[in-house]
């Protein structure tokens, strides 16, 4: 007989803190798609997209209802197709980007992740034409998410992606003004990219993968916080901060093992391999689940002021401990996301003026993913919006860690307008990025930032 | 070799269980399994115990009444006859149903009526009141040939009418979340699994 307070605990789990499979991600490998001719490689790609993924809906649903636990998103990660259309032209591109689209829906997935060029130390012509394809995907597809990785800790950083990247952003952002540029919400630039990550808009099947797997994205920032309210509500005396980690690993060791278990069953009734369980602590902007709040539990009222980056490195951490004893098989990014739009109390502490983008960026270096879903003025130059890539992911490289950046330029909009994207996209007021326009002559270098050194690692 | 069931009730003191198995060991007899519980302060013991030599109902229940007359024990002995019907062989997936909500009489009468009406076994099964909050948490064998789903929409409907929240969960969720132990599915899965990969 399982106890009672512990089937209890686990049901106030998902019934009141919001815990749940925030996505069930299927990874796809592309590869034996390829064909010269692009009718070929579109039909081969749906046909292997529903191949795998035609059963993903209904088994997820059987699951579901096994278990009581919500699985709130389907999606799909296919290999990069800077690879796999390697050699077609734009018109090429484009149709892949469609086909993806339209099986998408068909097997009813939300996002489709994969438009990706992985392009840290060069690119080829193939990846260069989808790079400069995005504005064009991202504005006309609703489902393709695209992510480029621009810097890795053993290539360096390709500044020529980067400076191009400044410019798709801008253009993505205009073609899409009458959604605040949300366009720009589907695309990820990396440093030191996963093959494995589940989360949108950055998943893609990476090199090493087998044909199919499913990953899983786990979310719990709303059980996480519960348990720290209750630990400082409830402990006999102030908790100090290590007993706070210990709690919070306690609680991600449960938040993990949800995800492994989802993620062995769906695999096992699909016949596809079992790959991850992501536990990044992914916030909504519904009251309740935010990392922010989490933060506020820990005692930092005012979010970016002092002390939020220490929390925020103390809770990265104790999720990881936590996670990384619940289960053999954590990957993907499995951190704590800071996405702004999305995060309610971090949405509110932009208004209140506490929450920086330079503060963001130091809170970026102990914690996944980087700055994510961050909407910045619409006048901003598109040099601007690469030098802020190169910081985002010269802090990657450098810390040998992922980062990447999710910034929408906002047409029509000054700082401190609100951007609405909707849904689990959430709406924020425009952050202003201080001293821009100044940094034009260092990104037109080009170019490739070396690879950092390994050793004298102060 | 004679054997009984024997159950003991008393308001709960130190040194019941002491009490009671002393009896049985004074009588010659062997523990063979015993659960005990204290439910708002009554003790409850049952256990089954065999006797070398032969021993009559009337001998334990007297022997238990004598050595425990401090506490006041109310006691049952069944005896187990030769050649008793093995228990059933456990047919079905074990599954948590837990019930929360306002209390009213004949929840648990109800709730157990679905379930025999389906033939899901009740295995264990604990409910309480604190103060107007029910609260139970059962496990029950679902048959194979029966959805969660529908035990749930059964419960559901029973609980709108009556204020309460129903969850049919399969118990390896809660073995996942509590025990340390690797991660289990299901092999039911596992051949469906097999059964879809091979096509």
């Amino acid at each position: 007989m399982h106890r009672t307070e512990d089937v209890l605990a686990t049901l106030s789990m998902i019934r009141q803190h919001k815990l749940d499979v925030r996505t069930v991600t299927m990874g796809i490998d592309l590869a034996p798609c390829a064909s010269p001719d692009v009718t070929v490689l579109c039909d081969r790609i749906r046909s292997r997209l529903v191949q795998y993924a035609g059963r993903l809906r209904a088994v997820c649903r059987e699951v579901e209802g096994r278990y009581g636990i919500p699985i709130v998103n389907r999606r799909i990660a296919v290999s990069p197709v800077g690879r796999v259309a390697a050699g077609h032209k734009t018109e090429g591109l484009l149709a892949v980007a469609k086909t993806l689209d339209a099986v998408a829906a068909e097997v009813e997935v939300d996002l489709v992740g994969g438009f990706t060029a992985l392009v840290q130390k060069g690119w080829t012509e193939s990846e260069r034409r989808l790079i400069a394809a995005l504005p064009e995907v991202l504005s006309t597809t609703k489902r393709v998410c695209s992510s480029v990785n621009v810097g890795s800790t053993a290539a360096g950083i390709n500044m020529d992606a980067v400076a191009a990247l400044g410019h798709v952003l801008k253009e993505t952002a205009e073609r899409t003004k009458d959604h605040d540029g949300f366009g720009c919400a589907k695309i990820v630039i990396f440093g030191n990219a996963t093959n494995d990550n589940p989360f949108m808009a950055g998943a893609f099947h990476g090199q090493g993968e087998t044909d199919c797997v499913i990953n899983i994205g786990v979310s719990g920032p709303g059980v996480v916080k519960a348990a720290v309210e209750d630990l400082v509500a409830h402990a006999p005396t102030r908790p100090t901060l290590g007993d706070i980690a210990e709690e919070i690993k306690s609680t991600a060791f449960r938040v993990t093992r949800v995800g492994e278990l989802i993620g062995r069953e769906v695999a096992a009734r699909l016949g596809v391999a079992f790959g991850i369980v992501d536990l990044s602590l992914a916030p909504t902007p519904q009251v309740g689940d935010s990392v922010g709040e989490i933060l506020q539990a820990m005692g930092v009222s005012r979010l970016g002021g002092p002390g939020s980056t220490a929390a925020l490195a103390l809770l990265n951490d104790a999720v990881k401990k936590g996670g990384s004893f619940a289960s053999s098989s954590v990957g993907g990014l499995s951190g704590a996301f800071v996405a702004v739009s999305e995060d309610a109390a971090l949405a509110r502490a932009v208004e209140a003026g506490d929450l920086t983008l330079a503060k963001l960026e130091a809170m970026t270096a102990v914690c996944s993913v980087g700055l994510d879903m961050i909407a910045v003025p619409g006048d901003v130059d598109a040099e601007t919006l690469s030098a802020l890539i190169a910081d985002e992911v010269a802090i990657g490289v450098i810390n040998h860690k992922t980062t990447a950046v999710r910034v929408i330029p906002v047409p029509g909009k000054k700082a401190g307008e609100r951007a609405v994207f909707g849904g689990l996209f959430g709406e924020m007021d425009i952050l202003p990025i201080h001293a821009a326009g100044g940094s034009a002559e260092f990104v037109r270098h080009g170019g490739r930032i070396p690879a950092p050194l390994s050793s004298l690692r102060n | 070799m004679s054997s009984y069931i024997i159950s003991v009730t008393a308001a709960d003191r130190v040194g019941i269980v002491y009490s009671v198995t002393g009896a049985l060991l004074d009588l010659g007899g062997n523990v063979l399994e015993l659960s005990q519980t204290v439910m708002r302060g009554y003790f409850t013991i049952i256990l089954e115990a065999e006797f070398a030599s032969p021993r009559t109902r009337e001998q334990i229940i007297e022997a238990v009444h004598e050595r425990g007359k401090r506490f006041d024990l109310q006691v049952q002995v069944t005896e187990v006859k030769d050649g008793r019907e093995p228990a059933q062989a456990a047919a079905g997936e074990r599954f948590i149903l837990t019930v929360l909500g306002d209390d009213s009489p004949g929840i648990v009468h109800s709730i157990a009526g679905s379930l025999a009406a389906h033939g899901a076994n009740i295995v264990d099964l604990h409910a309480r009141v604190d103060g107007q909050r029910f609260s139970l948490v059962m496990e029950a064998l679902i048959p194979h040939d029966l959805t969660p789903a529908a035990i749930r929409s059964e419960l559901e409907r029973y609980g709108r009418a009556h204020k309460l929240e129903a969850f049919v969960q399969h118990e390896d969720i809660f073995a996942a979340t509590t025990e340390p132990s690797p991660v289990r599915i299901a092999a039911a899965a596992r051949s469906q699994g097999e059964s879809l990969a091979s096509h």
